[in-house]
């Protein structure tokens, strides 16, 4: 050691210690087993990572407040929405305390109308997200859990998405007289397949997994493997299609009564609504302004959670 | 006093900061005794230092958290020579390396230390250029996994001349000509025509190969190989070695090798540091580490090894896990799971102990105050080393059997065509023993077990007998339900076979739930409870889920899944080999202790022969489907028939520097058997030998056993 | 390779016969009221309209029909629209508005490719910073916002700020820039999400860190083993992008009065005409086939791995 003397002498002194502590310790077994690893909970951190975000908040609650409107305001309101006035004073009104939305062509109420509008396309949007996503999900475990089922299964799925979707829908719409019953038909009889892709293609991988050969060692019956080992780690993608199933479906709606197979003109939707108010626009643009933004916000609100939602149930991006 | 010592504790921060002027002074002074430890070994070196990281620490930013992945740990990289860096999953030893080639992940940043290579401090490095110059250049890396290392859509040619073409800027033609040289020289036959093939036409072998001769294209001085053989079989594994030996030697470049099995460290390491918790606890010759451990971790780890315990005892193994790093580590890291720690271990990190000239270590045990406490230590393990009587071996003259297997065949469907995965195996298994099935990846082994626990049903040909009936093929609800509670499966990925999304309390109860084993509420609760008691986990951990628990806690977990049905059979799918070493003898003492206990017959699945040797009766060895090779645990070493098996046993590292380096591998070459007319048969060749062989060579097999 | 080819080859013509089957059977169903001219339909009584159909072969078993519409097929003979333009054969209107609509469609496409790939690219460059915020802003607009609205906005107000023509003339290239990029706007976004979604995931695979590690400086990573394999999984997606372009034009078409066969369709539903409805969309759904199977052949053309599996 080619340290001065006294600088040895004062760090070997440093390194010693009370010869105490030179003594056997307790062993204890709970404090080696320590893994440091916190209280989780899937769910729980799911739910932190998602509402961290602020515009998630923001979003959550706008949805909330439309959603509530869309049902309350039917049940509450005295206005009717299908009032027509024969006084041409009463039509084209600009927006105004007594008609927040103002008047259309025939004197109804926009602002009653766009609430009726949101109800009766939400109530059409959430029979579509349950029937494509329930059937789907139903029909991709199935097509996951039977391999003689994949023949068939994947020449339904090319043929059903080898007609672009539009065209699909725009046939169907158009072979069938126009109703809500029509509409939902259409949608829904080809979403499932999509979705039973893509749950299949999950499940798939789940299958497969160890603790899923586990269970089945234990004799699990299959009533149990859905319950507990399959639907628990799905059931994230889940909402997530379902969410995306509402802008999906409102986006058809608007587009099928543009191309005129769409609702009957009494009807009230967004889309009816959006597609009459283009043919006033020039003249009284807030006609389809008004309506175009509650819908744009209702799309864009479950697009956006839809995602955020995704990413949030992924583990890999909890906190 | 205490306190000063504390706030020098690198672990706290590099920098010390401190207001008391003595206590800077006693840090500075104990910095310059470690660096005059360090360098003593210089003159026993066989160039001159390459690379010099110093007290260097990493943190990362996970989900919010700071975890210290390196607390403070120098190194000195000499020119020439192989450093073996050994450490469990976790212990930063592939962090560490990352660092000397800037290739942290985004979350993790260099806190503290610096790395000098070529008298530039890379900790400083803030720009991809600064890197350029080093990466690949004069540093460069071997990954893990030579399946994903190389890109799929691109010929392996492309891919490594654009590294000559960007590092020499060399042409096109050029740079194939030397890349065809360089696949030459790690051994790849016929280099023009796999110059243009892309990885997918590759094994797994020939890949790491390639993806070698790509990392030495730019003649690096350091080559960094993080665990370049772990995903490789046992023989492809010596063969890769021997490659980085030959390379190393003759392009005298440094060798970092990274890696947790200490076989492996035997064969190839000059100069070993072994890292536990982000610090690296002990440095030395490879003699030193493995003939003179001074670290009770280092100790603990080589004597917790199958290989040197003795049959019928409990293997050395240490208890616990290894310590969170997102929490402040007081004192030695290892201290909690040391049955001997000292006092001291939990009060102060210790310094670092000099040994010899080129051998030290960081534990508080080396410390002379420590010396008669030490002395007592050396001298009850030598004397627990002496009194170790293997047991008798398993008795099969009345043995009866529990299991039997007859010409089990099973296919399956790859694209259009069918591939038998297990082809005609015929064996039996009896009550009480442990039979080893040994083979590597894709050899079918675990396929053999998914089959007899019915996993598979409609592929299987051939029969299975449990006890006498009938299991394969359709089976009555309630003979299933008598399997079920027969028979049972331990898995290989602890992190796999457990529902991620279900508590500890239901993933045990499961079975039990099935069947409705239980008679109340309580009765089920105090059933889970105590089969948690018994594999070593307290009760407490019922209401959890999987996620908090390390690898050894959730295969203990799986392993009480399966025992709490009662079973007498169990079928164990390489149990240890996801396991970090130093959590695999507990686990494999737990088996074994189970095994006496509740009189249980074993089916051991395994590649890793060092474990099979300690665990069982009988091995099987099987290949590519079939078995070609059976016999007593003793007489399968020491006798070996089949030329696979010889080449399989030559192959197994042994954690002895001395016969690691002497090591003759012999080669396995399937082309060798022709069996084009003479057609091979399943045999016992002598009473409990089974062989697999046509009549020449069972002629030849026969000879060389009464030799 | 010609294995892979054939098979595909053999799969895409299977499909096109059930496609073609299920289509015409659905057809079948279509309103009455779509085969009569219009005078017919206000004037004629029960027995004349039945008579009238039964003379056009409607009332023939469904097969029957299938096989003389086919026959008719293979001599070029698509049949009459009946009211868009009363007696005019099919197959003459076709050969007229295909060249638009391909027109059209062609342009939007390569836009759509080269902007989305362009705005993919620079999202995963300013990967968290302001241009992938503002990038997923616009991927979330267009995907989420029903296509009607933005593109009747574009047409109405970004034709004025611009000053360019609110209907398409054909001799007037200034009126085809309005429709080209409405119909590529969605194929922008969609490029780019699926392109900064696949580039995302190579990088995190092992061997773009080992390209890394050979010091390979990052744009050359990037551009030779990131972007090269992320084109994979994008070019199975790219027949998506041809039905995208298809529905797209449905709209477009009949907002700008382009003479092509998306408008057309539109009118024929409008004004219940049978035999073009049947027509186009039987003809729509070869075309999309077709599409998925020319996207398999780029698959092969772009990832080696599929010569290697199926020969």
């Amino acid at each position: 050691m080619n340290l001065p003397e006294n600088k040895l002498r004062t760090l070997q002194k440093s390194l010693e210690k009370d010869p105490a502590l030179f003594t056997p310790a307790a062993f204890s077994l709970a404090e080696s087993e320590k893994t440091g690893a916190s209280n989780y909970s899937y769910w729980k951190s799911t739910l932190r990572t998602f509402f961290r975000s602020k515009s998630v908040v923001v979003l959550c609650a706008v949805v909330a407040a439309i959603l509530v409107m869309s049902f309350l305001y039917p049940l509450f309101s005295s206005v009717d929405p299908t009032k027509v006035s024969i006084n041409p004073l009463d039509w084209n009104h600009r927006p105004s305390l007594e008609h927040p939305f103002g008047t259309d062509g025939l004197g109804r109420d926009i602002f009653a109308r766009a609430w009726y509008g949101c109800r009766n396309s939400f109530i059409l949007a959430f029979c579509i997200a349950l029937s494509d996503v329930g059937i789907g999900m139903i029909m991709g475990a199935l097509w996951g859990y039977n391999k003689k089922l994949d023949p068939i299964m994947i020449e339904i799925y090319n043929i059903m998405t080898n007609v672009p979707s539009t065209v699909y829908l725009v046939l169907l719409a158009y072979i069938m007289n126009t109703s809500y019953l029509t509409l939902f038909i259409s949608m829904a009889s080809r979403g499932w397949i999509v979705e039973a892709r893509f749950f299949r293609n999950r499940i798939l991988s789940i299958r497969d997994a160890e603790y899923n050969i586990a269970s089945q060692c234990l004799g699990t019956p299959m009533r149990r493997i859905a319950t507990r080992n399959i639907i628990p780690h799905i059931i994230s993608l889940i909402i997530m299609e379902a969410a995306l199933c509402i802008p999906y479906s409102i986006g058809s709606e608007v587009f099928l009564g543009f191309v005129g197979v769409g609702m009957p003109v009494d009807a009230i939707t967004l889309g009816n609504m959006v597609n009459h108010g283009r043919a006033s626009f020039t003249l009284h643009p807030y006609q389809m302004l008004l309506p175009a933004a509650v819908l744009c916000i209702i799309t864009i609100a479950f697009y956006f959670l839809g995602n955020k939602f995704a990413d949030a149930s992924d583990p890999r991006n909890h906190v | 006093m205490k306190k000063k010592l504390k706030s020098m504790e690198p672990a706290d921060n590099s920098a010390v900061l401190s207001d008391d002027p003595a206590a800077q002074e006693e840090a500075d002074l104990l910095r310059a005794y470690e660096q005059e430890i360090f360098a003593r070994s210089e003159k026993h070196h066989n160039g001159p230092l390459l690379l010099s990281a110093r007290d260097v620490v990493v943190r990362f930013n996970l989900r919010g958290q700071e975890l210290t992945a390196i607390r403070s740990t120098s190194l000195d990289v000499y020119e020439g020579e192989t450093l073996a860096i050994v450490g469990e999953s976790g212990s930063g030893k592939s962090v560490f390396t990352k660092t000397f080639i800037g290739m942290l992940d985004k979350n993790g940043r260099i806190d503290g230390g610096e790395l000098f290579f070529h008298g530039e401090d890379m900790a400083k490095y803030t720009t991809e250029e600064q890197w350029l110059k080093v990466r690949g250049k004069k540093i460069a890396m071997v990954f893990q996994d030579p399946m994903t290392s190389l890109n799929p859509v691109r010929t392996i040619g492309e891919q490594i001349a654009e590294v000559i073409m960007w590092h020499f800027g060399k042409s096109h033609e050029e740079a194939k000509a030397e890349t065809i040289e360089l696949l030459k020289k790690v051994g790849i036959h016929d280099p023009e025509k796999r110059y243009k093939q892309y990885p997918g036409e590759f094994s797994g072998g020939m890949r790491q190969r390639v993806v070698i001769a790509t990392a030495i294209a730019c003649r690096p001085e350091i080559l960094i190989c993080d665990e370049p053989t772990t995903a490789l079989d046992v023989t492809v594994q010596a063969q890769v070695l021997d490659l980085i030996k030959s390379l190393q030697k003759e392009l005298k470049m440094s060798v970092v090798f990274i890696t947790h099995d200490l076989g492996v460290v035997a064969n190839i390491a000059d100069w070993v540091a072994v890292m536990y918790a982000g610090k690296i606890v002990e440095y030395g010759t490879a003699n030193e580490i493995f003939k003179s451990p001074e670290h009770p971790y280092t100790k603990a780890l080589l004597r917790s090894l199958p290989q040197l315990g003795t049959k019928g005892h409990d293997l050395y193994s240490i208890q616990g896990t290894p310590p969170s790093l997102f929490k402040q580590i007081t004192g030695d890291a290892f201290a909690p799971r040391n049955t001997d720690a000292m006092k001291i271990d939990f009060e102060e990190e210790p310094p670092v102990f000099p040994v010899t000239d080129t051998h030290w270590a960081r534990t508080w045990l080396l410390s002379p105050q420590a010396e008669s406490y030490r002395a007592s230590l050396l001298a009850r393990d030598a004397e627990q080393q002496k009194n170790a009587v293997p047991e008798t071996p398993f008795d099969y003259t009345n043995a009866e059997k529990l299991i039997t297997v007859r010409d089990l065949t099973v296919r399956f469907k790859m694209g259009g065509s069918t591939f038998k995965a297990v082809n005609g195996v015929s064996f039996d298994i009896f009550k009480g023993e442990t039979l080893s099935l040994v083979g590597e990846s894709g050899s079918g082994k675990t396929t053999i077990g998914r089959a007899i626990m019915r996993i598979y049903t409609g592929n299987v040909g051939g029969e299975v007998t449990f006890k006498g009936s009938k299991i394969t093929g359709k089976l009555s609800r309630q003979d299933k339900k008598k399997l079920h509670m027969e028979m049972q499966m331990i898995f290989q990925d602890p992190m796999a076979s457990l529902n991620e999304r279900a508590k500890v309390d239901y993933i045990i109860s499961e079975g039990l739930y099935n069947y409705h084993l239980y008679e109340s509420e309580e009765d089920r609760v105090a059933k889970v409870e105590n089969i948690l008691t018994e594999v070593g986990l307290t009760s407490e951990f019922i209401s959890r889920f999987p996620h908090e628990f390390s690898g050894g806690q959730r295969q203990r977990i799986g392993i009480a899944r399966s025992l709490v049905m009662n079973p007498d059979f169990l079928v164990a799918d390489e149990p240890i080999s996801a396991l970090d070493v130093s959590i695999r003898a507990q686990v494999i003492n737990l088996l074994n202790k189970m095994k006496k206990e509740r009189s249980l017959t074993y089916l051991f699945i395994a590649h890793d022969l060092s474990a099979v040797r300690f665990i069982s009766d009988r091995i099987a060895v099987i290949h590519k489907g079939h078995l070609v090779e059976l016999a007593p645990c003793e007489e399968l070493f020491a006798h070996p028939l089949h030329p696979y098996t010889k080449a399989l046993l030559s192959a197994v590292p042994y954690p002895d520097p001395d016969s690691e380096r002497n090591k003759v591998l012999i080669p396995y070459d399937p082309a060798m058997h022709d069996y084009s007319s003479d057609k091979p048969v399943w045999t016992e060749i002598t009473p409990g030998h089974f062989i697999y062989g046509n009549t020449k060579e069972l002629e030849g097999y026969r000879r060389e056993a009464e030799a | 390779m010609t294995k892979y080819i054939l098979k595909r080859i053999l799969r895409s013509l299977v499909t096109v016969v059930i496609v073609f089957f299920v289509v015409f059977m659905l057809l079948r169903f279509m309103p009455l009221n779509g085969y009569f001219p219009d005078e017919m339909v206000k004037e004629a009584d029960e027995a004349t309209r039945m008579a009238y159909l039964r003379n056009l072969g409607l009332l023939d078993h469904p097969l029957v029909q299938l096989g003389r519409f086919v026959k008719n097929l293979f001599k070029g003979d698509l049949g009459r629209s009946i009211t868009v333009y009363p007696k005019v054969p099919i197959a003459t209107l076709l050969v007229e508005k295909i060249p638009v609509t391909a027109f059209l469609g062609f342009w939007s496409m390569l836009l759509g490719i080269v902007a989305g790939l362009s705005m993919g690219l620079m999202m995963v460059r300013f990967r968290s910073r302001i241009g992938d915020t503002l990038g997923n802003g616009y991927i979330m607009f267009v995907r989420a916002v029903p296509s009607l609205l933005y593109l009747f906005f574009i047409q109405i107000q970004i034709s004025k700020w611009f000053n360019l023509p609110l209907v398409y003339y054909d001799d007037k290239p200034l009126s085809w820039i309005l429709p080209i990029v409405s119909l590529a706007l969605s194929s922008i976004a969609w490029y780019a999400l699926w392109l900064r979604r696949f580039m995302v995931d190579e990088e995190n695979q092992d061997y773009v860190k080992f390209a890394t590690v050979k010091g390979l400086p990052k744009k050359q990573v990037l551009k030779k083993h990131v972007f090269r394999n992320a084109i994979i999984p994008l070019s199975a997606y790219l027949p998506s992008d041809l039905l995208n372009i298809i529905s797209g034009s449905l709209v477009i078409e009949t907002l700008y009065a382009i003479p092509g066969t998306g408008g057309l369709l539109t009118t024929a539903i409008k004004n219940q005409d049978n035999n073009l409805v049947q027509i186009l969309v039987l003809m729509y759904a070869v075309v999309s086939i077709l599409g998925v199977f020319l996207g398999d052949l780029l698959l092969a053309f772009v990832d080696p791995r599929i010569k290697l599996t199926d020969d």
